[in-house]
């Protein structure tokens, strides 16, 4: 019994160290103006099918790391300050990441985010809003969502989306497989 | 044990041990010699130190010395790896605190798998980004036309590069 009780405290207290760097990140970014909430549709999805959460530190190693090859990659993610990046299948039940979609699309315009792409189809949703501070860009929001999936991609930080080619050429990541483009 | 004893006992043995001075040493003797008692004293425990000099110290068997060494072992209570005992709790409770100062003092260093990792998730993010794009332009096209599209969509553009070399500009 008391060794049950003591696995349970030890494991607990490593659970909470090896978590605590990725809170952490996740409450670094909550603090910056380009950060939106999307919630966690976990509980309706199960496991998001793509969840990507990369802060400021990473985004800078990864910028030096591209500096002597490809310094145009590295200017453009010293500009970044977070890439979050979640999509779940919805097939089953799109009715509530429809919901979901239509909260953080509130939530958007009352935090005063710029609509900037609106495509409104009978089987598919797109938007696209940025945040602005003056003439300067803190944030981007994607959303997509159809019958399948509902994606949510927010950039923190200044992105120019005419640069998205050369920054994907310069990660020079093969993805093949990884995403469904059709 | 007489009065002599409490009274003449550390003076008699720094007398024997050579730790008196002389002039109290020849104040102990003149004692002494008026006194009886003080003289069979000092007599007595001169003797008996020379009795413990010619004492010869027997060395005790091995086996009678395994056996003294062995008997405060038998009488310590045996160990036990109780971890909820009050000094173990201690313990753990400062494993994690120590782990976390250790951490924290740290530099913020991913490692190259780390490194290489978010490069993956970029590359996936900027594709789903780009496929998005993709869609609402296709989606403008289709319904505005395609020098519409690019009229809206490059408008769109433009005002996110001016904000680009606004901000260059104000570098700079």
């Amino acid at each position: 019994m008391k060794s049950t009780i003591l696995k349970t405290c030890v494991v607990g207290i490593l659970c909470m160290l090896i978590s605590a760097p990725v809170i952490a990140q996740e409450d670094e970014l909550k603090k910056l103006a380009g950060f939106i909430d999307f919630g966690d549709l976990s509980a309706t999805y199960g496991e998001p099918k793509i969840s990507i959460n990369i802060g400021g530190t990473l985004l800078q190693f990864v910028g030096v790391m591209s500096e002597n090859s490809n310094p145009e990659t590295s200017e453009i993610m010293s500009q970044l300050k977070g890439v979050r990046v979640f999509g779940y299948p919805i097939a089953d039940d799109p009715s509530v990441a429809k919901e979901k979609f239509s909260e953080v699309k509130s939530t958007l315009k009352s935090k005063g985010w710029e609509p900037v792409v609106q495509v409104n189809e009978a089987d598919e949703q797109v938007l696209i809003y940025m945040k602005m501070n003056g003439s300067n860009m803190e944030g981007m929001t994607v959303m997509t969502v159809d019958e399948e999936d509902v994606m949510f991609i927010n950039i923190i930080g200044k992105l120019d989306p005419k640069q998205l080619g050369k920054v994907m050429d310069g990660l020079d990541v093969d993805i093949d497989g990884a995403i469904d483009l059709d | 044990m007489n009065k002599y004893d409490e009274k003449w006992e550390e003076r008699i043995n720094a007398l024997l041990d050579g730790d008196l001075s002389n002039e109290d040493a020849e104040m102990l003797k003149a004692e002494a010699s008026d006194d009886r008692e003080l003289a069979r004293a000092i007599i007595e425990a001169y003797q008996l130190q020379k009795a413990m000099d010619t004492i010869h110290v027997e060395r005790a068997p091995d086996s009678l010395r395994k056996k003294l060494k062995a008997i405060p072992r038998q009488q310590r209570p045996a160990f036990s790896f109780n971890l909820l005992q009050p000094r173990w709790v201690t313990a753990l409770a400062v494993v994690p605190l120590v782990m976390i100062s250790v951490s924290l003092m740290q530099p913020d260093t991913p490692s190259a798998a780390e490194i290489a990792k978010a490069r993956q998730d970029l590359a996936l993010a900027f594709t789903y980004l780009d496929k998005a794009g993709q869609f609402t332009g296709r989606e403008i096209e289709s319904t505005i036309g395609t020098t519409m599209s690019q009229a809206i969509a490059g408008s769109v553009i433009k005002n996110i590069q001016s904000q680009n070399e606004t901000s260059k500009e104000k570098k700079v």
